[in-house]
């Protein structure tokens, strides 16, 4: 089968599209383990219940801006209520534990939104119905705009974390936690911070896709497995890394589907990991700093 | 226990296999069945134990060990004709052993959390490939089959029927409780625990600490893949579902729940486990998973030492 | 054997009362107790391993003692996190130094001037007057901290501690490592230090740096305080020192 060239520069967009949300979600998930070692298996959760939250708010309200903030919100709070119920009590212990805690929350939130919502899948319809030709196709608006969604929220993030007093502490608690409570930062609320930012992105994320996929109590746990590549190959915790990371392997996986189904397109992100483990084990992207 | 007598001990474990030898032929057919499958479950949670309890090392890839022993066995019996049951056992554990092999080969490199992450995403090469290659593997649907006879040429032709099954099951857990007990014990084990305690140090000394760890993890993989062949000849399936990552992190639930570097402990978290869904499913139809999400991670907060180790201290105080 | 002895009552800054603490199982601390005044430097002198390092991250809240109290002004903080010490006034400059690698020497100083209750133009005045004590790091300002050299380190730990605007700084072996032309330095800014009535308690291997800087010290020997002297009585036998340093 000869594939042309524009359909490579239409996977092109493709991939970008998919790669910046997962970068969001990515880049949630490397922030939280970067500053406590908190590797949150239920981050894909966060992500399906914000899905769910924009579903719920678009009902209600019927404005999808609205359930995108409003998903947010929700979910950043949810994530600083398991912060300090369920991760606090495991802060300075094996990082493993809390990847085992975790791993019951994910079990616990995937079966609530069951419970909740049934098993039926939800739609989110799309914002923007427009569409402009690429090459032979129709291409939904919302697509790049999407992809320009979560760019700009990186983009705010990446600042936040740049200036003002708030990314000095993040930053100071990341490199050094002792240090930092020792400065008078103050650690246990920094932490518990963190940890809703990166919920709250999760859960942004879920709504700005939702209109591309079907929203069910499992859509989280594509994508938990898709991050967890992500943030090996970007290098734990590097968030530069992983957002290169995630638009790279999103970009492999969209090229990859050209020839085959998008199920086995999986294996070339899996292939990617092979090669980095074997090759750069510290991380594909890894850089001296953080 | 190794400070208490030897004699105590054995009798304790004789009790036990006494016991597990009756149950089915007092017991009512389901839970005769159910104890079955804790069986099972808990030599899939013990063959785990030797990793995260003994080499300190956590696995989130036991599923694709375990769905290989399946699916192993099911192209045995699915190929082969007559069925044979040494030629399933046979085939589960190589293709156990051909992953193991394969996740061990990668995931060694990594410690820790990166260790648990990457048997988790290895192992789910294996789930992607058996769901999507579905001319071989029936995709979604998975393969059905029947059950072989229990055969030794000239020497016994049984039936496996569910009876002879738990009894069949039971020896092999016990076998290898015996046999990955003595693993643990010997020479081997103690260099697996020296890693677990320190790994620069044992490496120092001038272990191979790398080839130890592949060694570990096929071992155990090996023990998986038996409990999967098992499992395929109990429900007469193999299913994409049981590769899926869940089922490795239920595993290492059984061992939090029971109590790691024990062998014994995951099993009986395997046995508590079964039970609470059991009994939990009554109230809450399927969504038990709740309740036992929520004990689970009340344990790994408040209990880390596991159901075991909580009862131990318990006495002991 | 008095703790109190030396310092004036009613100007206690901070008041240690037999504490111990664990690492793991073995027993650091068996009872330290210690008393310092408003202003006052204290050195606490001892070898390798006796407890100095664990007796400062104990008053800053680092470690967790198991039995003993802390007063800072007369006010227990034994329960509080390292934060909340930390704003009372407590400066740290740790072994090591801790810079933040990754953070510019501004911001460096900024994770202990950027707290509630201090106006802009307060903060700008305080920032100021610092590169001014620190000439050095102006010229590194937006340089990443840990692009400095050792005694560079040592001055950002030092001028870090001091944003807080402390009542008293604990400096854990500020001379370690540093050129000898640097030791000079740390006794200079620990002068003026005193000269703004911050109190100091200084660990130091460097024994004349400590009598010359310090009113009174302390002697530690297995996690106790074993003797306690004005720097005169320690100048006017010399045997005291050897026999807890082995000098």
């Amino acid at each position: 089968m000869a594939i042309s060239l524009q359909q490579i520069l239409i996977q092109t967009v493709n991939g970008v599209v998919t790669g910046m949300i997962l970068a969001l979600v990515a880049s949630g998930l490397t922030l939280i383990f970067g500053i406590m070692d908190i590797v949150n298996f239920a981050h894909g959760e966060l992500f399906m219940l914000g899905a769910y939250v924009g579903v719920l708010t678009l009902a209600a309200a019927g404005s999808f801006w609205l359930a995108l903030l409003s998903a947010m919100v929700a979910i950043a709070l949810l994530g600083a209520l398991i912060y300090v119920t369920t991760l606090r009590p495991l802060l300075g212990r094996d990082p493993l534990t809390t990847i085992l805690a975790t791993f019951g929350l994910s079990l616990i939130l995937q079966n609530y939104a069951l419970w909740q919502f049934g098993p039926v899948a939800r739609k989110i319809a799309e914002p923007i119905s427009g569409h402009f030709t690429l090459f032979y196709l129709d291409y939904p608006w919302y697509r790049v705009v999407i992809a320009l969604i979560a760019g700009a929220m990186i983009f705010a993030l990446w600042m936040f974390l740049k200036f003002g007093t708030w990314g000095i502490w993040i930053r100071a608690t990341t490199q050094d936690r002792v240090m930092a409570q020792a400065m008078g930062i103050p650690v246990p609320l920094v932490l518990a911070t963190v940890f809703a930012i990166g919920s709250g992105m999760a859960g942004a994320s879920g709504v700005l896709f939702g209109p591309l996929t079907a929203v069910d109590h499992a859509m989280g746990l594509d994508w938990i497995l898709k991050v967890f590549i992500v943030v090996v190959v970007g290098g734990m915790g590097n968030l530069a890394g992983s957002i290169v990371a995630a638009i790279f392997i999103s970009l492999l996986e969209a090229y990859a589907s050209l020839w085959v189904s998008p199920a086995q397109a999986v294996i070339v992100s899996f292939v990617v990991l092979i090669l980095t483990l074997l090759f750069r084990p510290t991380g594909l992207f890894a850089t001296a700093t953080r | 226990m190794s400070r208490r007598p030897a004699s105590i001990y054995w009798i304790g474990f004789s009790i036990v296999v006494a016991a597990l030898i009756a149950a089915p032929l007092v017991l009512p057919t389901f839970w005769a069945r159910l104890l079955t499958e804790i069986l099972i479950w808990g030599l899939l949670a013990m063959s785990s134990d030797l990793l995260i309890g003994y080499t300190g090392m956590v696995s989130f890839g036991h599923s694709a060990f375990f769905g290989l022993g399946m699916y192993g066995a099911a192209a045995a019996l699915l190929t082969v004709s007559p069925p044979n049951l040494w030629l399933a056992l046979a085939y589960g554990l190589l293709g156990a052993a051909a992953a193991a092999g394969f996740v061990a080969y990668f995931s060694t490199r990594l410690r820790d959390i990166y260790f648990a992450i990457t048997t988790l995403i290895f192992s789910q090469i294996f789930y992607v490939i058996i769901f999507t290659w579905t001319a071989v593997t029936g995709g979604e649907n998975g393969l059905t089959f029947e059950r072989p006879l229990l055969a030794v040429p000239g020497l016994i032709r049984l039936h496996l029927t569910p009876t002879n099954l738990h009894w069949f099951v039971l020896a092999v857990v016990v076998g290898s409780y015996l046999l990955l007990r003595r693993i643990t014990q010997s020479p081997f084990g103690m260099v697996l625990q020296s890693i677990r305690e320190n790994e620069a140090r044992t490496r120092a000394i001038g272990y191979p600490v790398e080839r130890y760890k592949i060694v570990a993890v096929m071992l155990s993989g090996l023990f998986a893949g038996l409990a999967g062949v098992f499992y395929a000849l109990q429900n007469e399936f193999a299913a994409p579902d049981f590769v899926f990552f869940i089922v490795s992190g239920e595993t290492v639930i059984y061992n939090v729940v029971g109590g790691i570097g024990t062998l014994v402990g995951p099993i009986v978290g395997a046995a508590f486990f079964l039970l609470l869904r059991e009994g939990l499913s009554r109230f809450f139809t399927e969504f038990y998973l709740i309740p036992v999400g929520v004990i689970f991670v009340a344990m790994v907060i408040f209990m880390p030492q596991g159901l075991l180790g909580f009862m131990r201290r318990w006495l002991n105080q | 054997m008095n703790p109190g002895s030396g310092a004036a009552p009613g100007a206690v800054l901070l008041e240690v009362d037999g504490l111990h603490s664990f690492y793991g199982k073995s027993h650091i601390l068996h009872g330290v107790s210690l008393v310092i005044g408003r202003g006052e430097v204290v050195g606490l002198l001892g070898r390798n391993g006796v407890g100095k390092s664990t007796t400062l991250k104990a008053i800053m809240g680092l470690v967790q003692p198991s039995e003993g109290q802390i007063a800072f002004e007369a006010q227990p903080i034994i329960g509080l996190p390292a934060h909340r010490r930390a704003r009372l006034g407590i400066g740290y400059v740790p072994e090591e130094r801790r810079i933040f690698r990754f953070l510019t020497v501004t911001e460096n100083l900024r994770t202990g001037l950027d707290r509630h209750g201090v106006s802009k133009q307060r903060k700008k005045a305080l920032l100021e007057k610092i590169y001014e004590f620190f000439p050095v790091l102006v010229e590194r300002r937006n340089q990443a901290g840990g692009t400095l050299s050792g005694g560079e380190q040592q001055m950002l730990a030092i001028a870090r501690a001091m944003m807080l605007e402390p009542k008293i700084i604990l400096l854990d072996e500020p001379t370690e490592g540093l050129m000898p032309r640097m030791v000079g330095q740390i006794r200079e800014i620990i002068s003026v230090l005193q000269a703004e009535n911050v109190a100091v308690l200084l660990v130091e291997q460097n024994v004349p740096l400590t009598l010359e800087a310090a009113s009174r010290i302390y002697l530690l020997e297995k996690g106790m305080v074993r003797h306690h002297a004005t720097v005169a009585e320690l100048r006017a036998d010399h045997s005291i020192i050897q026999q807890y340093m082995g000098v």
